[in-house]
């Protein structure tokens, strides 16, 4: 029998997390001080593990290099419709939670919601002759939801971090970023505009569509 | 010969007689540029528009498109060439979209513009277009005037922001038709939350006014504040304006009786739109250059997919096939970075005719 190829986040509390759900189902790891990349559970014979990076687990499931793993639904969404085609979301798991939101400078006490983002970008547009940049890790995800709100004049800036800083230093107007609490976007003096959630997301169990075994039902 | 081959001839030979046809009304042919500074489309049709266009970086990393639209590169062509005057200008080549799937797609036209005018151009386009389907019978002439649903909404009793909503998005359809039902139910902003940053306010006031907080000045943000809170949020009747946009979107029309039926939707409908004497002579003008014999159709909603028509707009099909299309155009040359120029084109659509 093939063993199943399964793809755990290598660090922070999502690989916490993953390893104490398999752990709740009697999958223990073995030498979970290992520095390894590579894992087995003990007694139990049936799983090679890897630990990767939570967006490489995604592209190593949708290239059958992996059959399943564990990563977040923002990152599944963030990457092309293929992904999602040859993915399926076996079950969305009870932690790592965290919304994709569009937040401007708190300041900006005129805008409180989509409908003023999309009046306020066209004025800015004919007033600076430019349009307004959005910084984002999730350009798709961002583009796609401001689209289908009818903000149609903005730019998407590429960002790695720091994201919230953007609108301080003149390299974007506002921000759509990930956060659990709100905290990090209140303590940089941004804002979430009211119906500006873009995704509500958490860690999830993925398994490749052509995966086939029932090995992994006892997660449903 | 192989059918690709024929075809081919044959694009040549008709190309070559219409180009014939648009060069004895006096428009000089001119070569367009192949790629578009993709910064150029977006800014005129919004970042979606990326989604039709086959982009590129080049090596400097800067974004360039296959022209989409052989309208833009014409009028990014007129902008560079720096002229003031009237330039009556045709073209020929292809444009490259994708379709929803991603797929590409060649369309291959033929088109006559008239960029800053000093009398109206729409006779001559239209005339110059019909003229190279006289031969043809059973043409089905579509016109609409797009400065009409402008006016219509200007009219209406809405506030301010509707307007210009309702305006910048009535070429999406999809998104215009979510917007007539937020409307008609008056949904629009959240009063709880206005109260808590009118508090807020008053922090912003104490504030140097020149500061820039996001790119925005603290004047800027205060302004539009308070022109917010002044503008009507829930005492309006939106579904008395949603009716009438719904009613006025229904009219279709032979050419020769719409100035009068739009002249009563009008008055039954108590609008006060502006410039409405003008639009009414100009199409009873047309009705008679055009020959009342002709089957033209007057149709509101018509032209309103391609976004920067802004005024008179046709098209000419033949058995279900688009052959033609044209239409006025006067902020497109402002949007892709030139001064404020009224202009006028039509394209002649090859595959069609093949």
């Amino acid at each position: 029998m093939n063993k199943i190829k399964l793809g755990l986040p290598s660090k922070g509390r999502l690989k916490d997390e993953s390893i104490k759900l398999f752990s709740s189902k009697n999958l223990n790891i073995q030498n979970t001080n290992s520095r390894n990349y590579f894992f087995n559970f003990e007694e139990n014979d049936n799983f090679d593990g890897i630990f990767l990076h939570a967006r490489e687990i995604i592209e190593r499931i949708s290239d059958g290099t992996l059959d399943a793993g564990i990563s977040g639904l923002d990152l599944l969404m963030e990457l092309p419709d293929e992904y999602q085609n040859n993915i399926k979301i076996l079950k969305k798991l009870d932690f790592g939670f965290a919304d994709l939101v569009v937040a401007v400078p708190n300041d900006w006490l005129d805008i409180q919601n989509i409908a003023d983002l999309e009046e306020v970008s066209f004025e800015f547009k004919e007033k600076y002759n430019r349009r307004m940049r959005v910084a984002t890790k999730y350009p798709k995800l961002t583009e796609e939801f401001l689209l289908s709100r009818g903000v149609i004049e903005f730019k998407i800036v590429g960002s790695l971090g720091a994201t919230e800083s953007y609108p301080f230093t003149g390299s974007a107007e506002l921000i759509t970023d990930i956060t659990s609490t709100g905290s990090t976007l209140k303590e940089n003096n941004l804002r979430i505009i009211s119906d500006g959630k873009i995704l509500k997301s958490s860690a999830c169990l993925l398994v490749s569509k052509k995966f086939k075994g029932k090995e992994l039902d006892i997660f449903r | 010969m192989s059918k690709a081959l024929i075809n081919k001839k044959n694009k040549e030979n008709i190309s070559k007689k219409i180009l014939n046809i648009f060069k004895k009304k006096g428009f000089d042919f001119i070569d367009l540029d192949i790629v578009i500074d993709t910064d150029l489309l977006t800014r005129r049709s919004g970042e979606g528009f990326k989604k039709y266009a086959l982009n590129f970086r080049d090596k400097s990393g800067k974004e360039i498109s296959l022209r989409p639209d052989l309208t833009i590169a014409t009028a990014i062509q007129y902008i560079q060439s720096k002229k003031t005057g009237t330039a009556k200008l045709s073209y020929f080549g292809s444009a490259f979209r994708l379709n929803k799937k991603g797929d590409l797609n060649v369309f291959d036209q033929i088109g006559c513009e008239i960029i800053n005018s000093k009398s109206s151009p729409e006779y001559l386009v239209l005339s110059t277009v019909l003229s190279v389907f006289k031969k043809f019978k059973k043409n089905k002439i579509t016109v609409n005037d797009l400065g009409l649903f402008q006016g219509l909404i200007n009219s209406l009793n809405l506030p301010h922001r509707w307007k210009l909503r309702l305006i910048r998005h009535y070429s999406r359809k999809e998104y215009f038709d979510e917007l007539l039902k937020r409307l008609d139910t008056n949904y629009d902003l959240d009063n709880e939350k206005i109260k808590i940053d009118y508090d807020r306010l008053e922090v912003l006031k104490k504030m140097d006014f020149n500061k820039m907080i996001g790119s925005r000045s603290v004047k800027e943000i205060i302004e539009r504040f308070e022109k917010k809170i002044k503008d009507p949020r829930d005492n309006f009747k939106g579904s008395q304006s949603v009716k009438i946009i719904k009613d006025f979107l229904k009219l279709n029309m032979p050419l020769s009786k719409s100035a009068n039926i739009i002249k009563k939707f009008v008055e039954k409908n108590n609008l006060k739109i502006k410039n409405i004497s003008q639009i009414l002579l100009k199409l009873n003008n047309l009705n008679k250059k055009l020959g009342l014999n002709k089957d033209i159709i007057f149709d509101t909603k018509f032209g309103r997919e391609t976004q920067y028509y802004t005024g008179f707009a046709f098209s000419v099909c033949r058995q279900n096939k688009e052959l033609a299309r044209g239409g006025e155009y006067n902020n497109l040359i402002k949007t892709l970075g030139g001064k404020q120029t009224p202009a006028f084109g039509a394209a002649i659509y090859l595959n069609q005719l093949i």
